[in-house]
Order: structure tokens, then sequence, then C-alpha cells
């Protein structure tokens, strides 16, 4: 309620704002009262702008964090603007205008102790909830749903694994329960606290949606857990943050949170059998391609080969951090190459990013269609993937990882070849 | 008239001529020339020379940063490819960390502090040179890098595993560990120099509590310095091993964990931080007394506040990690103890502040300057707050708004501290003043360039921007008017004032040296014994050393209290000018200097020498060590003064009966 | 190393002084608290290599730890070696304040032989675990082992160089300064080396991971 006064130009990306609960852990009218007062102060429109912005909490453990840095925001701010105060009151004021030598006094007992009282007395008084307030981050029990999350040069992958009572994120699958592989995008279902397990198989990355919660670095040879919880249907953006080699910047994620029915009509999706393009179509040319290119990296499951055998990718023996992005739903995401690009056409995603939230997931779950589809971005990955990503793929540069890349290499492909890529590659989802 | 055993300073002929006969057997004697400063083991030489090497390094450092803020003025920024880019930002905090203010603080220590306790040299001139020479080797080993296949990528705190070869297979990160190895010796031998140096060599009379506050800043940092190197030393080692000798200190898959190194980083690099900072907090604690004419308020407390900052700072490394995975219980610990430091920090402004109150302010560039800091430094100790709060650094952790807040402490620290020290102590050090008119404009260029540089940085964070990120996009820099377009344009502009800001400082030194007016003897009513000496000093510093009664003993013998009780009334009973004339009416006889000497140099030389070896070709490496054995066994066997037959022609008795006039 | 010329040249006509060459604030030489600043510095060096050693003593395969590989006789002799040079030290150091250039040198040589002994003693271990498979890479556990033991035994051989050159520096008489002082800032630091290698001893080799 406080939110909509301090953003009153904000009305495009009306998902988040229109209807945004209270703070959670708030309830008095006073803390209510300082809120909007103290956000209308200090950050009068800090929390629109950018995808990533921390101030604007869109999820419960973002939230339990913006409400216990505000008021902390506002005390540094007090004390700065009375220090700042004080400075200038006493530059005015004892400038030398003649006045004679001053007392040569060393100080004052009392004065010394009241400021390191008053200093101590706020510290200890934002200490507190600092404690508890860490706990409760870093508590990952009564998970509705858990979700693996790897790291690697310079994407995320999300894995799904079916748990014991043959649920995934504790949805049952409609038809037979099996791990879903995916990247770029973690779908998550609203309302329900995902409970992420990351580690990573290079080096350290950080995973990061802001407006869903603070960050946690993913160390190889490591899990760490962190939570989240999405209050909306929506997009949230994030992006690694911790410092991972050459394409660092181009490492991002998006967590997508879709209602209960769409989150089923997701998995259900994502599991349904493979089915070759028809026989004769440019798309069936691809399939070929795709197996002779692409598939000693990128896994599409189900996909067989002329001898009618499953074609199982085998990215360790060629990529030095061992794994590929799995491709068999790849139009069902609307990003690729570690989410740094859109498979959807500028206006298209923006169609997608600013609907609604309660006709978001049907959007979300068109995917990409084929007047949607940003083929230049596509194309020109595949054309020459490490010109558009910098990556470590140059053979001279390799004789240290046993020839392996660490990203996706220079395949020479001909125009043809794209082409028939592309018709194979938008049917997939 | 004086007798010393080295050369008089540059303005007294020497009687007798140096061996114009170059060779090892032969002592370096000369008093001018470029010998002169090269074999040099006198500390205001070492000193001037650590700092020029510092602006030096400071400039190098800047055009890096600019480079930086170039390729972020505009989305997908196109002036460095991701590789420079990721060279450029590691090799910038390097050199400004490593390469500009440690060496700046050693600047101002070497020549300062054995003239604030009274002192003539250090405890240990010739180590004091190897120092120098080692950082000199250190700075230049690393830099060599970008031309011998590309510099170090991995950031400035170098996180495993990404520093092993697989991920960065160019020689960068090997000339960055080697380098830090060899700028670390000058760290560690300068730390137990100047240890040693101010607990054993003050003037009579001053005690601890009656000691410079400068000084003493530097003595909790040589403390700092003496275990934090070590720990940097040994996180080092096991990165050569890892990346030349096939150790798996932190290969994951050999079973090793990534976060031993950042424990180790940090626990090296926390205190680090505060090895940056506190020689700025003991600058303003000098400067803001003398030019508000009253004594530092609370000097205990500062004092204190000092060495607490000094202990504590040991006991917060992990706040670096909150994001890395540790426990909640580990994460709850070091938030609260990094809240505890605030403490003492906060003491020093309002101590700060309090000494300002009811004063007699005269704003000088260098008063300014430290005026500049107590407000600049305050905005990023409050950032600071802000993220010692762990839940919140989640958020602001690798962001920009982490980026801004170290550039608020650092720059508007242990910089604006510098350039403070650089105004008030450059008479001292050259005999000139620098204009204060050109002073001023420095100033107004740095502050604004700085706060349009590093301000808008808070919003760039805030609003999700990680920090080491070679281009940025259009599609998460979101349109209102936090958007990350318009203030990363900003703070590019507003780094571009800086640099010109700094330029300034420059053409300053550049017109003060062509004027040839000299600075006179006291021009800032200074109150503590460095300005007891002329300007520059004599070589030996002090005609007669001087037995301390006061804190401010300069101050005491120039001003007399004719109050009664409470009431205060100061009056001048000497100026500069009678205090040294007095002294050199009463110069000691027999003032011992020892001699420049070629050892320091050539020992420090053979570092980078070992250092090309473990990388090139390991051949190097015995030749390296021949050079170390044989200047180690040159020095211990070296006299501490020059023989007779250093001088040409060889002088009857030798350097030690010298007689030379001073200037005195 | 340390340089004793120069804090004498200082000193030494410092009129406030009381005429002693050793004059300073706090009376103790300049030297000698430069020797015990430094090993303090030391102790967290080596502090950070036991310490990496502590963390990854167990990351070794099944049948490539500690106890496969430690010969415990033969350690605790040499680290008995080791003990004994710290009394032979002594015994120099005693010798040097009494002016006994001779017993001093004695002395000194004796413990650097038993310092080498040491030094010895760990190549021939080094080159038995190597020869039973435990090269330097072979695991975290012996990576680690190496460097911490290796880091030691460098610090010995620095020491033994270090006793000889004073033995070579007093026969020559090329010591300046306090003779007796020099022996005792080199005994310093062997004792040192000696604590270091206690706590290494007991750390890595008696306690079992």
């Amino acid at each position: 309620m406080s939110r909509q006064v301090t953003q009153p130009e904000k009305v495009r990306t009306d998902l988040i704002q229109t209807e945004l609960p209270t703070p959670r852990s708030g309830g008095s009218r006073l803390r209510t009262a300082a809120f909007g007062l103290g956000a209308t102060a200090l950050l009068a429109s800090c929390a629109s702008d950018a995808p990533q912005d921390t101030w604007a909490p869109e999820g419960k453990y973002a939230q339990d964090i913006h409400n216990l840095q505000w008021p902390i925001f506002m005390i540094a701010g007090i004390v700065g603007v009375i220090v700042f105060g004080v400075v200038l009151f006493v530059v005015i004021k004892f400038k030398d205008r003649g006045q004679p030598i001053p007392e040569q006094g060393h100080g004052n007992a009392l004065i010394e102790y009241v400021f390191i009282a008053i200093p101590a007395l706020l510290l200890a008084g934002i200490a507190v909830p600092t404690v508890a307030e860490v706990i409760s981050l870093n508590d990952t029990d009564n998970a509705d749903c858990v979700i693996n999350v790897t790291g690697q040069q310079w994407w995320w992958e999300y894995d799904y694994p079916v748990d014991a009572s043959n649920n995934i994120c504790g949805f049952a699958p409609t038809g037979d329960a099996a791990p879903i592989v995916t990247s770029g995008q973690m779908v998550i279902p609203v309302g329900a606290k995902v409970v992420i397990r990351g580690t990573s198989r290079d080096v350290i990355h950080s995973f990061w949606v802001p407006k869903l919660n603070g960050k946690r670095d993913m160390v190889p040879g490591r899990v760490h857990t962190w939570n989240f919880e999405a209050e909306q249907p929506g997009i949230y953006a994030g992006q690694c943050a911790e410092f991972c080699g050459l394409s660092h910047a181009n490492m991002r994620m998006e967590i997508v949170a879709l209602d209960d029915a769409d989150f089923q009509a997701w998995i259900d999706n994502q599991l349904e059998p493979y089915q070759s393009p028809e026989a004769g179509t440019l798309a069936a040319t691809g399939e070929q391609t795709f197996i002779s290119q692409c598939s000693r990296c990128h896994q599409i499951d189900g996909l067989t080969n002329a001898d009618g055998e499953l074609v199982v990718a085998s990215p360790e023996q060629f990529v030095w951090s061992g794994a590929a992005p799995n491709l068999t739903n790849l139009m069902t995401r609307n990003t690729f190459a570690g989410a740094s690009w859109d498979l959807l056409t500028e206006d298209c995603r923006a169609d997608v990013w600013e609907a609604p939230p309660a006709e978001f997931g049907a959007k979300y779950l068109e995917g990409v269609t084929k007047s949607c589809l940003n083929e230049i971005d596509l194309k020109e990955w595949l054309r020459n993937a490490p010109a558009k990503k910098p990556m470590y793929t140059d053979p001279e540069s390799l004789a240290d990882t046993d020839g392996k890349t660490r990203g996706m290499p220079y395949l020479a492909l001909s125009e043809d070849q794209i082409n028939e890529l592309v018709a194979y590659l938008i049917e997939r989802k | 008239m004086a007798l010393i055993e080295r050369p008089a300073p540059a303005e007294a002929p020497a009687v007798a001529t140096p061996s114009s006969s170059f060779g090892v057997f032969r002592r370096p004697v000369e008093s001018t020339g470029w010998k002169s400063w090269l074999f040099t083991i006198d500390h205001k030489k070492l000193g001037i020379m650590y700092g020029a090497a510092a602006l030096f390094f400071f400039l190098v450092g800047g055009f890096e940063a600019l480079l930086i803020r170039l390729q972020l003025a505009g989305p997908n920024g196109t002036i460095l490819s991701a590789d420079k880019y990721n060279q450029m930002f590691t090799m910038h905090a390097t050199t400004m960390v490593f390469l500009f203010v440690m060496p700046m603080a050693a600047a101002f220590a070497n020549y300062f502090v054995p003239l604030q306790i009274g002192a003539r040299d250090v405890a240990f001139p010739r180590i004091n040179a190897f120092g120098f020479w080692c950082f000199i080797g250190g700075a230049i080993f690393i830099n060599t890098s970008w031309l011998l296949g590309g510099a170090a990528d991995g950031g400035w705190f170098m996180y495993a595993p990404n520093s092993s070869v697989p991920f960065s297979p160019t020689h960068g990160i090997d000339f960055w560990g080697l380098g830090l190895q060899i700028t670390g010796i000058a760290s560690l031998t300068g730390a137990i120099n100047l240890i040693v140096t101010v607990i054993n060599m003050r003037a009579p009379g001053m005690s601890l509590m009656k000691m410079p506050i400068f000084t003493w800043m530097i003595l909790v940092v040589q403390f700092l310095l003496l275990f934090a190197i070590p720990v940097i030393t040994v996180a080092l080692f096991l990165l050569m091993f890892q990346r030349n000798f096939d150790a798996t200190f932190f290969t994951v898959e050999a079973g090793a964990d990534p976060l031993l190194w950042q424990h180790l980083f940090w626990i090296f690099g926390h205190p680090e931080v505060y090895i940056l900072i506190l020689p700025s907090f003991g600058i303003v604690s000098e400067v803001l007394p003398v030019f508000s004419k009253k004594p530092l308020f609370g000097y205990p407390l500062v004092v204190f506040s000092g060495a607490a900052i000094g202990f504590v700072g040991w006991g917060v490394w992990a706040h670096h990690m909150f994001a890395s995975g540790l426990g909640p219980i580990s994460v709850a610990v070091f938030s609260v103890a990094t809240m505890a430091i605030a403490i003492p920090t906060g003491v020093k402004i309002v101590n700060w502040t309090m000494t300002l109150w009811g004063g007699k302010l005269s704003f000088t560039t260098a008063m300014m300057f430290s005026i500049g800091l107590i407000i600049e430094f305050t905005i990023g100790g409050l950032s600071g707050v802000t993220h010692a709060v762990a839940p919140s650094d989640t958020q602001q952790t690798d962001t920009y708004y982490i980026v801004a807040h170290f550039h608020y402490v650092l720059f508007g620290g242990a910089i604006l501290g510098i350039f403070s020290g650089l105004y008030y102590w450059w008479p001292k050090m050259f005999g000139k003043l620098l204009s204060e008119r050109l002073g001023k404009w420095n100033f107004w260029t740095m502050i604004v360039g700085m706060n349009l540089a590093f301000g808008p940085m808070h919003i760039i964070g805030l609003q999700g921007q990680p920090r080491r990120m070679y281009v940025w996009t259009d599609a998460r820099a979101g349109e209102g008017f936090f958007n990350l377009g318009f203030w990363n344009l900003i703070s590019s502009i507003g780094a571009f004032i800086l640099g010109i800001g700094v330029l300034l400082f420059f053409i300053n030194v550049f017109v003060s040296s062509r004027k040839k007016e000299r600075a006179p003897l006291d021009p800032w009513d200074a109150r503590s014994l460095e300005w007891m000496t002329t300007s520059p000093p004599k070589e030996h510093n002090f005609d007669v050393i001087p037995t301390v009664g006061h804190l401010d003993e300069f101050f005491h013998r120039k001003y007399e209290d004719r109050g009664e009780g409470d009431h205060h009334d100061f009056h001048q009973v000497a100026t500069a000018e009678e205090i040294m004339a007095e002294q050199e009416a009463n110069a000691d006889q027999h003032i011992h200097l020892p001699s420049p000497s070629y050892w320091p140099l050539l020992l420090a030389f053979s570092l980078p020498v070992m250092g090309y070896g473990l990388i090139f070709n390991l051949l190097l490496v015995p030749v390296g060590a021949a050079i170390a054995l044989a200047s180690m066994f040159g020095w211990s066997l070296e006299p501490h003064t020059a023989s007779p037959a250093d001088y040409d022609p060889p002088t009857p008795q030798g350097g030690a009966e010298l007689e030379v006039s001073t200037n005195g | 190393m340390a340089d004793t010329a120069v804090h004498d040249a200082v000193d030494e006509h410092d009129d406030h002084g009381h005429g002693d060459v050793h004059h300073t604030s706090t009376g103790l030489s300049n030297n000698k608290l430069a020797m015990w600043l430094f090993l303090g510095s030391e102790c967290l060096l080596f502090g950070g290599l036991i310490s990496t050693y502590m963390l990854y003593r167990g990351r070794h395969s099944a049948n490539g730890g500690p106890d496969q590989f430690w010969d415990i006789p033969f350690t605790s002799a040499s680290s008995f070696v080791l003990l004994m040079s710290s009394l032979t030290m002594v015994l120099a150091v005693t010798a040097a304040k009494r002016k006994d250039d001779r017993n001093t040198n004695l002395w000194l040589t004796v413990t650097a032989i038993l310092g080498s002994l040491f030094v010895a003693g760990q190549v021939y271990e080094f080159t038995t675990f190597y020869r039973e498979g435990l090269g330097y890479t072979t695991s975290l556990f012996s990576s680690s082992f190496y460097t911490l033991t290796g880091f030691h035994g460098v610090h010995v051989s620095v020491g033994v160089i270090m006793l000889l050159a004073t033995v070579g520096m007093i026969l020559k008489n090329r010591i300046p300064g306090d003779k007796a002082e020099v022996v005792e800032l080199v005994g310093l630091y062997w004792h040192f080396v000696d604590i270091v290698w206690i706590l290494i001893f007991t750390l890595v080799y008696l306690i079992p991971a």
C-alpha cells in the first residue's frame, strides 16, 4: 500500500505494483507510516527502473531483506546528514577571523564516552534483527520444491529431480515422471518455497535474482542451498555475481514464476515424448545436421539416429566444464547462451515481460513461435558463437585444458546448415 | 661546523670527491648525481623515491581506470575486449592498492617517522633501501606482464579456482603472484624497520603517548603488515605451486576446497584495508590540529581507537564472504564483529570534528583535503555499515554498490589523506610551497570528480549491476530516473573530471618547481618535530637531537601560555628561525651516518631475475640466486661507513674523520 | 643480516645517551627487537601452512595416507637431533657471552652439524616417501605435507648457513659490533625453527588424522 505512494509514476510494470502485499513481518501502522515516509523521503522513486533493482522486492526473502535494510539506510542517512551539518557548521563558525589562539585542551572525556555510546547502542540495535534475519534466510526446512542448480562457464543448468513420491517440484506429472533438465530460465511455482541446491562444475559462480533474494555463491565441490519464493507470476532477472572468468558479464539467469495450473502444464509439456520433424521438411534435414554437428555436446532427450538408437551427448569429452545446455525443449524458454540473448524478438519479449500477472502464464507457455523467433541473434550464434560471446575455444589456447573448450566453439556451419538447424530447433517445445 | 661521515648535503661542497673508478670494491660515496640516489640509504631520499614511484603508478592505475570507465560509459562497450577488460580491472586494483597507496604511505612513513621522533635515520638504512628496490622490482615485474602475454585477469582477490591454469592459461597470474611476493618483501622489511625505529629510536623524553599521531598510526600499520604479509605469502606460494608445479591446493576434482584461498586472502585482505587507510588517518590527525591551532581532540582515544581498529581488523575478514556459503553462525558472528569495528572508526570522525570545534581554522589546501576526507570517508563508512548487515550484503556484495563503498573509503579516505599530506609536507620535503591557488582548483576538481565518478555507483549497484562485467546491456538497464545508462555515463564523466583534478596536482608540482622562491621555515605554524629543522632537512636531520617535553613539542617551544587558571592566553615566544639558529649554534660535533651501498639494489635486483626464471626458463633461477648470494655476502662484509680507498684521491683517514662543512 | 653497524652509528654520538653504544628507547637492541618481530611474522607464515595441512591432511586415496608412510621411530630420532641442536646452540650463546671464541665456534659448528643431520634426515625421508609412491602432487595431503615440512626444511637450511657464516666471520674477526649479540640473534632464530618443528612433529606425525 505504501509502496504506491512512493512510486506513482510506475504504471508499466503493473505486474509488480498493483497488489503488492504489505511487508510480511511488519504490522503496526507506525511502521507502515515510517516505511512510507522513509521511502518517500530518501528514495522517492528508487523502487522502479532496472529489472535487477535490489530495492524492489517481489518475493518473501527479498522482502525480508528489504524490511531489514531500509531502516538501516535511513539511520545511515540521518547520521550522515548530522555529520555533514556539524562539519559545515564548524567550518563556518570557527573560520579564522583573527580570534586568539584557542585553549590547548586535549579533549573532554564526557563527549568521548557519549560518542562511543551512541554508535554502540545504534549498532547493537541493528545487530539483533540482523542476526535473526541471517538465521531465517538460511532456513531451508519445509521446502515445497527442490531444484538442483549448477553453474558453469558461462550458463546455469536447472535440474528438477523426481522425489520419492514421484513428484517434481511438489507437483505430480500427468504422465510418467522423469527428471527435467533445462537451462537459462528456472521455472518455479508461485507462492511455493523453492529451495535450490547449487554447485558449480568449474569456478565459483554466484546465483543472484535480486527481486527474489540476495545472492549465494555456487562453489565447486560444495552444495549450497538458497531459498526463493515469488509472490506473483512473472519473469525475474538475475546475473552471475561472482567474477567467473572471460564471459562473466554474459552469464545471466531468469526465474520464471507460474501459478499452479500453468506450472503443472509446464511440467507436463517438458515431459512430453520427443517428436521427430515430419519427413521431407527442412526441419527433418535439420535433425540430421543436429545429430552430426551438435549432438556431441547438446542433449535432446528421445532423439534417435538413422538406426533408431538413442543419441546421447557426451559433452565431457569436448567441454572442460563437462556439460552443455540440454536443448530438448529449447523453444519453451525465451533465452539462450546463458540467458544472454533472447529467443524472442524485441516486441514479443516485451509482450511477455510486461504481461499482467493474470495473463503472464498463458503468454509464457506459448513459448517461441515462428513469428516471434529472434532469428538474427540465433543465427549469429550458430555462425560463430565465440565471436558473439567471448569464450575459450581457440585451439591454440586449449593446451592447458586437454583440448577441451570452455564454451561453444566455432563450428564452420554453412548457411544452409544454419537454416536447417533453425527450422529444426523452432519445433523443440 | 660538524663532522659527518656521509658526504655533506648538496649545497655544501665536499672536501673529498668520490673515487672516479667505478668498481665493486669501491663504495658509492657520491653526494650528488644519479649515483647518490641509486645507492642511497638515506631515509629521506628513499622516501622521495617511494613517493615519486608511487605517484607514477597512481597515473598508471588511473589510466587503467579511465579505460574501464570509457568501456562502461555506454551499453555494450567496445573499447576493450572481455579479456583486456578483465586484465584492466585486475591491474587497476593491484596497482592502486599495492603500487600506489601502500608505497605512498611508505614514502611518508620513511620520510617523516624519523623526523617526527627526532631520529637521524631509520634503524636499518640498508634494509630500508633494499625494501624500496624490492618494491620497484616487484612493481616493474608485475607490469611487464602487459608486454609478455597479458596481465593477470582474475580480479585483485584472485579467487580460486578461477586462478588455476586451465581458467587463466596466460602467465599473467604468475607475474601477479610473484610480483606481489617481491613487493611483500618490501612491506615486511619496511614493517620491521619502522617498528624498531619507532620503538627504539625516539628522542629523549618522547614517551609513546607524546608521539605524533601520524607516527602512531604508522606504527599500527606496520604491525598489521608484519602479521598480514606472511598470510598472503602462504596463499601466493600455494598459488604458485598450484600453477607451476602441478599441486592441487585449489583443484576441486582432487578434493580441494576453494574457500581456503578466500580465507587466506581475506585474513590478509581485511587488515590490508586498514593498512591502506590508517596512514591517511594519521596525516589528517596531523593536519587538522595544525590548521585549527588546537591539539588533536582526545589524542589518547585516537591512538587507542587506531590500535583497536588494528586488533578488531583481524576478526572481521569473513565479511567479504557473506555470500560464499559460510554457515549462518559464522555469518552472524562476523556481521556483528564488523559492526563493532564501526565504533572506533566513528570515534575518529568525532574526534576530528571536535578538533575543529572551537579552533582558529585556516583553509589551506592541505586542510581542505583533510576536511574533505572527513566528509567523504563518512559516506564510505556509513555505506559500510549497510553491508555489515549480512542479509543486505547478500544483495550488495559484488555489485557496484560495493565498488562505490570502497572507492569512498579508499579514494575519499586514503587518497584524499595522501593529497593532504602532499600539500602539507611538500615545503618540508622540497623547500618550496605548492601553489595554493592551483591547489584549491586541484581540490575542488578532485572532489567534484570523485563524487560524480563514485556517487552514481551506489545507484548503479543498488539497481543490480554486478562489478567486473566488461559490458552491461540495455536489457537490464531500466528506464526510470535510476536507469543504468544515465548513471554509468555520469560516472564515466566524473572519472575524467577526477583525472583532470589529478593532472592539476602534477601541474602544480611542475609550476612550483620552476619557482625560485623558497618556502618559509615553518609555513603552517606547525606543531611537531619534523618542522624543527631546515626544509628540506639536512642529511643528518637535526643538528641537535631535541629533548621532548610535550605532545606538540614544536608548538610549545614557540608558544607560551601566560594565562592564569582557566584563562588561557598564548603568546609566541620564539620563531622557527630562532629555534633553528639556537640548534645550529649547539650542533652536535660528531654525527656519524652510514654510507651508501650497492648491495641492497643488487640483492633486490636478483628477485625479479628469479621471478622471470620461474616463469620462462628455470635456468635463470640459479643466476638470480647467485646474484642474491653474492650481494648478501658483500652486504654482510661491508662496513657501515666508507673506507678511505673509496675516495679519490684516497683520504688519509677515510670518511670517518672527513671534515666537511654543513650549510649550518 | 641486521644492520648492526648502522644503529651504532646513529646512536653512538647521541648526546643524551649514556655513552652506551646500545642505548635505545627501550634498552633492547635494535637487532634483537627486529629478530623478535621477524619471528612474530614467521609465526603467521607457519600458521598459514599448518592450517592448510590440517585442512587437507585427510584428503588422500584409501592407502595413500600418513599411516602408510610415516616412520615414527626415524622421524623421532631426527627430531631428537634437532632438539639437541638447541642445547648446543645455548652452549654457543653462553660461550659467546663469556667472549670465549673457541668454544663459541665449537658449539656453533656442532649445532650446524646437527641441523645438517636433520636436513639430511628430511631429504632421506622425502626420498623414501617418494619411492613408496608419495609424490608432491599425489594428493592434497602429500602437497600440503611437502609444502609445510619443505618450508621448515628451508628454514633449517638457512639457519645452518647462518651458523656457518657466523663461524666464518668470527674466525676472520669480521663481525662488526657485539659478537655475543650476533650469536644470540642466530640462536633466537634457531630456537624458533626448533619450536616450530616440535609443533609440526606433534601435529603431523604424532596426532592421527
